[in-house]
């Protein structure tokens, strides 16, 4: 049990929450603002995080020039799965962009040439060489360790992804609440009737579909930075799905819910690491890993059940037709 | 008075079924026209092909001038008409207020590149709609509501509140689909008489499709007949009354 007392863990832990914020605030601007059911949202990340790795590693880019770049290429990819599919109805294009999604990462495994394949980044180099995208990442950190005057690399980086991901909240915060922001809650609630007010719908599903995707890809950022490596597998469904979760958990519609969901959630998902007691320790510990993704399901079931607006939704907000 | 809104033989099809088979009229500026006939006559199909959310196979829409017909429906909404529909549309989890707020056209602040190259603009044009709001809050008494959420409302009360809302749009030509349809005998008074008062002070043309004969032979100049997917007969509300032809499509199977 020692490892619960370990803030080097709970920092890991809240490193993860705040990337998933950012995941899954993009997924708020999409679904709990203009009503599109993204289920891709993963495909982002990836685009981002490979863009960012490429430049540098084999364009030889600085990091600071490669990382706007890959959220700008994360907001295009949004743009260009937006144009081509948000004409189909809602249910069409949710299961175009699970294929999206999924085709990202299979060329990310088979384009082995540009990406690295299933080997991950650490194949992006020559053969023979195991290359490293966030040397430039790694010094910047130290900086603002040496600069907090922080001993520990977990706590500096929980401090860096909080303060973006606050930023990003808040700015989500202010431009949902203009008039822009409002033409989008009246597109989720009625879109004939939006348009027949003259809102030309399509094109505010597009911008909505690649903000949430720029989004997605600050959040494939730090995901490559946090973990100095990674590879396709690491750009699965599943963490759309986390992303949803935390949408649920915390409440549609409202940008502070994100937040609290994400930790909710990282806090569940961290937390059932610790049963090992018994009846628990009845498992093997591979058997436990599946476990916890029984246990992490449930209690989001029951907490659906109890709030299904949500912590922090509106109920009244769901109900009315 | 010249003719505001033109259809000309406008065709359209549903499959095998011609819902709409070359219907042909006009509504003059500054009339109420009523559009009538029996179930299934092709209304509600012509109505929404006015409105743009469905294409004519062929024919012409003009409005003003241009033609109309091709356009997507935010583009014939912004040109100046306007729809409503049978159960008005209101967005139920916005606030009343908030309803209104989105009927502004060519708001600055409704696009990303306004709000950040011309906040002031925006911001202005926000004032000034929030000003429009109040006032035709006023017009329909739903000032008390103005902070619900418009899904609280009654049935009445989201009649009121879209007649409201189509207002703020500044239409031309304003198209009202069944506008009294479940509505008490009381609002249906008040309605009618919200329409004579827009028509006179704001100048705006109204097409209305109603089943309530009695409610289309009162508000209306003109009413048009539609049988079958076309128009049988034009005429004022007396003239179509002892039309033959009307008597036996319509009225000989409804009285």
């Amino acid at each position: 049990m020692n490892i619960l007392a370990s803030g080097g863990f709970w920092a890991f832990v809240g490193v993860v929450a705040g990337i998933y914020t950012i995941l899954a605030l993009g997924l708020q601007v999409q679904f709990g603002f203009a009503g599109l059911l993204n289920f891709g949202q993963v495909a982002f990340m990836a685009i981002a995080a490979y863009t960012m790795a490429i430049l540098v590693v084999k364009e030889g880019w600085s990091m600071w020039l490669a990382a706007p770049l890959a959220i700008v290429a994360a907001g295009v990819g949004g743009l260009v799965l937006g144009l081509s599919s948000l004409r189909l109805r809602a249910d069409y294009f949710a299961i175009v962009t699970i294929a999206f999604s999924e085709i990202i990462r299979y060329v990310a495994t088979n384009e082995t040439s540009l990406t690295g394949g299933s080997q991950g980044t650490i194949a992006l180099g020559p053969i023979g060489t195991a290359s490293q995208y966030n040397g430039e990442w790694s010094r910047f950190e130290g900086r603002v360790q040496h600069a907090l005057g922080f001993s520990s690399s977990d706590a500096t980086m929980l401090v860096i992804v909080w303060a973006v991901a606050v930023a990003l909240l808040a700015s989500t915060w202010l431009a949902l609440r203009t008039p822009w922001g409002r033409v989008l809650r009246a597109i989720r609630d009625d879109e004939d009737a939006a348009a027949s007010l003259g809102k030309n719908t399509f094109a505010y599903k597009v911008q909505a579909l690649a903000l949430g995707a720029a989004l997605a890809g600050i959040a494939g950022l730090f995901y490559a930075w946090e973990f100095s490596f990674f590879s396709p597998d690491d750009f699965a469904p599943l963490l759309t799905f986390f992303a949803w979760m935390i949408l649920l958990l915390g409440g549609l519609g409202r940008v502070w819910a994100v937040p609290v969901g994400a930790g909710v959630f990282g806090f569940i998902f961290a937390g059932t690491r610790f049963l090992n007691f018994a009846p628990f320790s009845w498992f093997g510990s591979d058997q436990r890993a599946y476990l916890r993704l029984i246990i992490v399901g449930l209690i989001i079931i029951v907490l659906v059940l109890v709030r299904p607006q949500g912590l922090l939704g509106n109920k009244r907000e769901m109900v009315l037709e | 008075m010249t003719a505001l809104l033109d259809v000309d033989e406008v065709v359209r099809t549903f499959g095998a079924v011609r819902a709409v088979d070359g219907a042909s009229f006009a509504v003059e500026e500054q009339s109420i026209t009523g559009l009538i006939g029996p179930n299934g006559a092709g209304k509600s199909t012509l109505f929404a092909t006015i409105a743009g959310s469905l294409k004519p196979n062929s024919g012409r829409i003009v409005f003003a001038g241009s033609r109309i017909d091709r356009r997507p429906a935010y583009r014939v909404a912004r040109a100046g008409v306007v729809r409503t529909y049978q159960a008005a549309r209101v967005l139920t989890r916005m606030t009343v207020l908030d309803n209104l707020l989105i009927a502004s056209a060519g708001h600055p602040g409704e696009r990303l590149t306004g709000l950040l190259l011309r906040p002031r603009a925006a911001r202005a044009h926000e004032r000034h709609t929030l000003e429009r709001a109040q006032e035709l809050l006023a017009l329909v008494r739903l000032e008390s509501h103005a902070h619900d959420y418009a899904g609280t409302l009654s049935g009445g009360q989201r009649k009121l509140l879209d007649l409201a809302r189509i207002l703020m749009l500044e239409p031309s030509l304003v198209l009202l689909d069944e506008p009294i349809a479940g509505v008490s005998p009381a609002l249906r008074v008040e309605l009618l008489e919200h329409i004579l008062a827009v028509r006179r002070d704001r100048s705006i043309t109204f097409l209305i499709v109603e089943h309530d004969l009695d409610f289309v032979m009162q508000a209306a100049d003109r009413v048009v007949v539609m049988n079958e997917g076309r128009v049988i007969t034009v005429g004022t509300p007396d003239e179509v009354r002892t039309n033959e032809q009307v008597v036996d499509a319509y009225l000989g199977t409804a009285h």
